[in-house]
């Protein structure tokens, strides 16, 4: 890196030189040589040369120019230089030897620029000005979408299709807003009144279920931390079930984001999984840039999801430099973090699941257990034996990697004690988990013991003779030097007892005292509190180089502004951020949800940037469209199915989707809806549909998810796809128990998001992978077969009743003449599951009219 | 939709017989269009592997990337110091309280095996990996790469996708949707793991994250297949046939209802596409039709399961560059099964571990370059071998194995583009630190790029707000290694 500039320079320098004249020798060069780079589409190094404002304010590396002083200023010293690595312009000729005299001689001159229009708009802030900045306002043109919608057509000189016939408009709202295909009985009594099916199918938990999965999708969750080691988080489902639930109650999303952002203010503990839904590098080290750095990551996820998620704002851009494009400078970034500096990775109890709520004995506070060294002192007593027996444990059976029982005289007596146990995992057979390790002196997972019994278990020393002994040193992993440590299977509730004879006991320390000693309770995965430490703005993003305090605030120059003192307490940041989102004057939020809600009814958002709304992004299509159901949720409560409503109502929603030539070629890709644009399933909805039609869906809610991954324990999880799925796999995919970066050999094919990062909008590819898993896989060739049996079960044996039941699950219509004589060939030569096996595979069944 | 591009926007774009990367170099030469703007290759929905334009003349046509997962250690391979036996068993001067991945450091350790000079070159590699280091008058050293981590899982995320972050589309994903493929009836990205497991970081090193799913690599080696590739046992040939026969019989009735629909075609497409990449995916895994000399030559009847296995793993990745198939990614190393057990994470029992892993990856790696060499296959082919870091001079304090380094490492190059026996940047006498011609992973991705005639700074895709690119908004083109 360069050395940081910092010299002054001065504004009235002596005219001594004949000066270069400003506009006909230096601007135009600059203009030529410079802009490109250091302009308004791009500013390397933070500089700008275009303006005189700029010019003058410099770059990250400081003043580019020291009127006066053409030797010290870097403008002339990059131009002049003969180094090739550091030679200004990069690209193309050098500046010739009188250009470069020009300069210098301008500079030295006083390096006058006189202003020019440009020069003073450049001191106005045209960001400001942006439509996504400026309030929402309920236009006064229109009343419905369809006002709207008709209008923009027509100015194309395009107009609405007419409505889709009633069987593909009830096909398109049960996957719409459920996720699943319609029953040939379902869609029958559905036929007369189509609408009537709205209000029903929103009130259906499946609603919930299939639009959680969309908003998993736009805020990262998975359940397991990424990176390497990748392993899986058991606790994190509560988020997805609070979720679903939050939908399917129509809970007003201005608390929908209260909760998620301070959940446990507002009895929603499973809620603020969401600030802790992204990855976590678990690898832990001794090495102080790289804890540093993690941490950093951490939090750059946790606030980059936030402002992304509810205010559609790339926040991220600003880490390491005020954001390009949006009037966002770094300093908001790290106003951002301050917000939430308190929010730690992690589980907690999660209350309101929890029978009794814990207390927590204030009095002799005792640090809470962990993975590394515990230590129990207690009076001086004789002991024979001692037996550490545990209660409750973190995880599946504890582990203690060491058991150390000192003397008065500070010996560790317990290396030569005769060791016994309640049991060993895998009776011992694990070469990493014996029961001699527990007293061998090596600390460490490689050389620990494991019980048999998931939460509790007991290990016990006998010592030759008795001995006097004051404290007892234990330890889960405590391998200082080890790439990494683990701390499941950590005993959290335990009790320390001595005896003389192996019979009679008494107790001489336990867990209790310890800060939340044992968690006594259902765990969730959302994140745990702490009091925030000091946040500083770090120069280029780098932890290792804090530059000045920041106190927590939100975006300076976008909505309301809003700082809080330095000491505040976690909590009241986290509520305080919250209600400044959550707020109807924030002029983004309300704006960014109704988008979302449009972008997954039609394909394609009203700004088909859904995370992005800022100056970056795409303007939308109908503004006033967007602001007048932006006005309808927040003076509707902030009710979503409000919007849902309104939308699958509308006229533009219930349209056919046929193609039309001449409105393809003004508006190819209907972005006006002249028709509703067709598409194809997502992975989600194809494997649901599978199930749903074979019989075999598991419509069971809620829960730890089902997994599409053999078992795996080695401590860099390995995710290899089952090859076979039971029943216990054949629930609705949006309860699988979803790892990071890890997407199944099957559905992974079809453009599901591995949330390694949000994904606002999904991609639908076309790909034969997709061929050949729903051809060949045992999932598709094991449904081909339960759907015949299905078949005969509903139709008898009547062939021609069967291909008529097939066509009616899948497509909800009957087959054709020409169909079924084809049909019967088929199914007389191959059978009927040969037939299921083409039906799944057939563009019909995959795509959404 | 989120199409990758509406087919018939792509074909009311194309009626000019222009591509738009065509059409943008004719305004760039022009100076219509600003040289920045990003480039978004244009996507035939129905043929997403269709061979595409590069951004100017290319140097290479494919990559091989061979990555060696665990940190393969440069200071007992590539770089040569002699330093380090000459200060054996004394302290690394200036690294008093030096702490790195897993703590303090020992003293400076000397190589694990000696170094003599190979080729006409002479350059100095060591004999740990002796077949490749006879390779050296083809290979062209950065001996100065660095890491902005120093931890498996983000560094190897950095080396794979660009970025220490999950969750970012992997090299091979974006060179497949610039370039798209030379062959059409197999994956245009393959990823070969190592027969013990898939690397620390997984499918990351080959996913599409949030390119279009049509980029994924696809991964399969001699000993697992592509999934669900081949028919299934329990349906007979003939009820195949009848049943895709009867399936597009459908899709084309379907078709002529929706006439506009481009996806619908491409699906039908993609079930061709299918049918045929059944048959040369197959053909590529079977190596009998190798000769036996070729097969000796890699080592595939090796008494040493892991070694021939690898041997099988890298005559398959010759057949598929010589099938044309344009990013194929091999990996030597797994996952972690225990430290340094699966890969070359050698921390604590170097010796035993590299006398374990160095003969697995050398014969079969040696005789894949001189294969590919011998079969005049350098000419459009790229080779970039690579690993996620290096490993420290010294050794951990009370360990006989070495911590983690991003400060300085090796990767090496070869084939299409790049200079022969080349050696660019150093690091300092002990190999702790790069100080010469420093050099990053966002340069030697911009280089790779460049040699496959794309620009780092303009092939991009918009996610999430950003025009995403490979290299971030780093890099520059290590122009000194170009042929």
């Amino acid at each position: 890196m360069k050395p940081r500039i910092t010299l002054l320079f001065v504004l009235c320098a002596p005219s001594v030189l004949a000066a270069a004249d400003f506009d006909k020798d230096i601007r135009p060069l600059l203009q030529q040589r410079c802009v490109e780079c250091h302009g308004e589409k791009k500013q390397k190094a933070d500089l700008r040369l275009d303006t005189k404002p700029h010019a003058f304010k410099g770059g990250e590396n400081g003043p580019a120019i020291i009127a006066g002083k053409s030797a010290e200023s870097p403008l002339f010293k990059r131009i002049s230089t003969t180094d090739k690595d550091e030679v200004m312009p990069p690209k193309g000729e050098p500046l010739t030897a009188a250009q470069v005299k020009l300069v210098k001689e301008w500079i030295d001159a006083g390096a006058i620029w006189p202003e020019s229009d440009a020069d003073k708009a450049a001191v106005v802030d045209k960001r400001l000005q942006h439509w996504a900045y400026l309030p929402i306002k309920r236009p006064a043109n229109g009343n419905s979408i369809d006002d709207f919608i008709t209008a923009k057509l027509s100015e194309n000189k395009l107009s609405l299709s007419p409505p889709a016939d009633p069987r593909t408009l009830i096909r398109r709202l049960y996957f719409d807003v459920t996720g699943l295909p319609p029953t040939p009985e379902e869609l029958h009594s559905a036929i007369p009144n189509p609408n009537s099916e709205i209000e029903k199918l929103l009130s259906s938990p499946r609603f919930g279920e299939k639009w959680a999965r969309h908003w998993l999708d736009v805020v990262r969750f998975a359940e397991s931390d990424g990176f390497e080691m990748n392993r899986a988080r058991a606790n994190a489902w509560p988020y997805r079930d609070y979720v679903i639930k939050a939908f399917n109650d129509d809970k007003p999303f201005d608390q929908f984001i209260k909760e998620q952002l301070a959940g446990d203010a507002f009895n929603a503990d499973a809620a603020t999984g969401f600030l802790v839904g992204g990855g976590k590098d678990r690898v832990g080290s001794k090495d102080p840039v790289l804890t540093a750095n993690q941490r950093a990551d951490e939090l750059h996820d946790m606030v980059s999801t936030t402002a992304a998620t509810f205010l559609g704002i790339t926040l991220n851009c600003a880490r390491c430099h005020d954001h390009k494009f949006d009037p966002i400078p770094t300093k908001d970034y790290y106003g951002f973090i301050a917000m939430l500096q308190g929010v730690q990775h992690g589980e907690r109890l999660w209350r309101e699941r929890s029978e009794t709520p814990q207390k927590v004995e204030e009095k002799q506070a005792r640090p809470a257990v962990v993975a590394g060294l515990n230590e129990d002192k207690f009076a001086p007593t004789p002991a024979r034996f001692v037996r550490f027996t545990i209660t409750a444990c973190s995880t599946g059976e504890p582990c203690l990697d060491e058991l150390e029982v000192f003397n008065t005289n500070g010996e560790n007596i317990a290396r030569a004690a005769k060791v016994t146990v309640s049991g060993t995992f895998a009776n011992g057979t694990n070469p990493k988990h014996k029961v001699e390790f527990l007293n061998d002196g090596r600390y460490g997972n490689d050389r620990s013991w494991i019980s048999n019994q998931r939460g509790g278990g007991w290990a016990q020393l006998e010592f030759a003779n008795t001995e006097q002994i004051d404290h007892v040193i234990w330890s889960r992993d405590r391998c200082g030097s080890c790439s990494q440590r683990f701390s499941d299977r950590l005993a959290t509730g335990y009790h320390i007892d001595v005896s003389d004879d192996g019979k009679k006991w008494r107790t001489v320390s336990s867990d209790k005292g310890r800060t939340n000693s044992a968690p006594k309770g259902p765990q969730v995965y959302a994140g745990t509190f702490q009091t925030p430490g000091p946040t500083h703005r770090n120069h280029r993003g780098d932890p290792m180089q804090p530059r000045e305090e920041v106190t927590p605030a939100v975006l300076s120059m976008i909505g309301k502004p809003l700082s809080l003192p330095a000491n505040e307490p976690d909590q009241k940041r986290r509520i305080a951020l919250a209600n400044w989102i959550a707020s109807p004057d924030n002029p983004l939020t309300a704006r960014v949800i109704v988008n979302r809600l449009w972008h997954y009814h039609f394909g394609t958002g009203l700004v088909d940037t859904p995370s992005d709304f800022g100056i970056n992004g795409s303007r939308p299509t109908h503004p006033e469209l967007l602001d007048f159901l932006a006005s309808e949720l927040i003076s509707h409560g902030w009710s979503l199915k409000h919007i849902h409503r309104l939308i699958l109502n509308s006229k533009a929603y219930q349209q056919s989707s046929a193609f039309n030539e001449a409105a393809a070629k003004v508006d190819s890709n209907a972005r006006l809806l002249w028709r509703f644009p067709p598409r194809r399933l997502e992975a989600e909805a194809v494997r649901d549909a599978m199930l749903a039609v074979s019989g075999k869906l598991d419509l069971t809610m809620g829960g730890p998810g089902f997994d599409l991954f053999v078992p795996n324990d080695n401590y860099v999880k390995v995710y290899v796809t089952k090859a076979e799925y039971g029943p216990a796999e054949f629930r609705r995919m949006v309860y699988q128990s979803k790892p990071r970066t890890m997407l199944d050999d099957f559905f992974g094919a079809f453009d599901c998001p591995d949330a390694g990062q949000p994904q606002p909008k999904r991609t639908s590819s076309t790909t034969p992978l997709q061929a050949l898993n729903l051809l060949n896989s045992n999932f598709a060739l094991q449904q081909s077969a339960f759907l015949a049996e299905r078949l005969k079960k509903d139709a008898g044996d009547d062939a021609a009743k069967q291909i008529q039941r097939a066509f009616a699950l899948m497509f909800q219509r009957d087959a054709t003449a020409d169909e079924v004589s084809a049909s019967l060939a088929l199914v007389k030569q191959h059978g009927l599951p040969a037939l299921c096996r083409a039906l799944y595979n057939s563009n019909e069944f995959i795509r959404l009219n | 939709m989120n199409h990758l591009l509406h087919r018939r926007s792509f074909l009311q774009r194309s009626v000019t017989g222009l591509s738009s990367i065509a059409l943008a170099s004719l305004l760039k030469d022009d100076g219509l269009l600003a040289s920045e703007s990003p480039i978004r290759p244009l996507i035939d929905p129905a043929r997403p592997y269709a061979p595409r334009a590069p951004h100017f003349a290319p140097k290479a046509k494919q990559v091989l990337m061979i990555f060696c997962s665990g940190a393969l250690s440069h200071v007992d391979t590539w770089d040569y110091k002699p330093d380090l036996f000459k200060r054996h068993d004394t302290p690394m001067p200036g690294a008093g309280g030096l702490i790195t991945f897993q703590g303090e450091q020992g003293n400076l350790i000397k190589p694990i095996r000696d170094f003599k000079p190979r080729g006409q070159s002479g350059k100095m590699i060591s004999d740990l990996l002796p077949n490749i280091a006879e390779l050296a008058d083809d290979m062209c050293f950065i001996h100065s790469m660095t890491a902005k981590s120093n931890t498996h899982g983000p560094a190897e995320n950095q080396m794979g996708t660009g970025y220490i972050l999950d969750g970012f589309p992997s090299c091979g994903a974006w060179v497949t949707y610039a370039l798209g493929s030379e062959n059409q009836n197999l994956p245009a990205f393959v990823a070969i793991p190592d027969p013990r497991g898939v690397p620390q970081i997984g499918p990351r090193h080959w996913g599409s994250a949030f390119l279009p799913a049509a980029f994924q690599g696809t991964s399969f080696n001699a000993q697992k297949p592509i999934p669900n590739l081949a028919r299934p046992g329990s349906i007979s040939e003939s009820t195949e046939r009848a049943t895709r026969d009867f399936l597009r019989r459908m899709n084309d009735k379907h078709l002529e209802q929706y006439p506009g629909d481009s996806d619908l075609a491409a699906r039908i497409s993609a079930y061709e596409l299918a049918a045929r990449m059944q048959l040369a995916a197959a053909e590529i895994s079977d190596l009998s039709s190798e000769s036996k000399a070729t097969q000796d030559l890699y080592g595939v009847n090796d008494t040493n399961a892991n070694k021939a296995g690898f041997a099988k793993n890298c005559i398959m990745a010759r057949r598929l560059i010589e099938s044309g198939v344009r990013f194929v990614q091999l990996f030597n190393g797994s996952y972690a099964m225990g430290e340094g057990v699966g890969n070359w994470d050698g921390h604590k029992k170097i010796h035993d571990q590299y006398a374990v892993h160095a003969p697995i990856l050398d014969q079969p790696c040696a005789a894949l370059i001189k294969d590919l060499k011998a079969r005049g296959l350098f000419r459009d082919t790229l080779i970039v071998f690579v690993t996620e870091f290096g490993r420290m001079p010294t050794f951990q304090k009370g360990a006989n194995g070495r911590d983690h380094n991003p400060k300085g490492f090796t990767v090496w190059l070869a084939g299409a583009g790049v200079k022969p026996a080349y050696s660019h940047g150093a690091t300092d006498e002990f190999g702790y630190q790069a100080v010469d011609r420093v050099t990053t992973i966002y340069e030697l991705h911009a280089t790779m790029l460049h040699l496959l005639g794309l620009d780092h700074e303009r092939l991009s895709f918009y996610n999430n707000g950003i025009e995403r690119k490979l290299t971030d908004v780093h890099g520059r083109v290590i122009r000194d290694i170009l042929a």
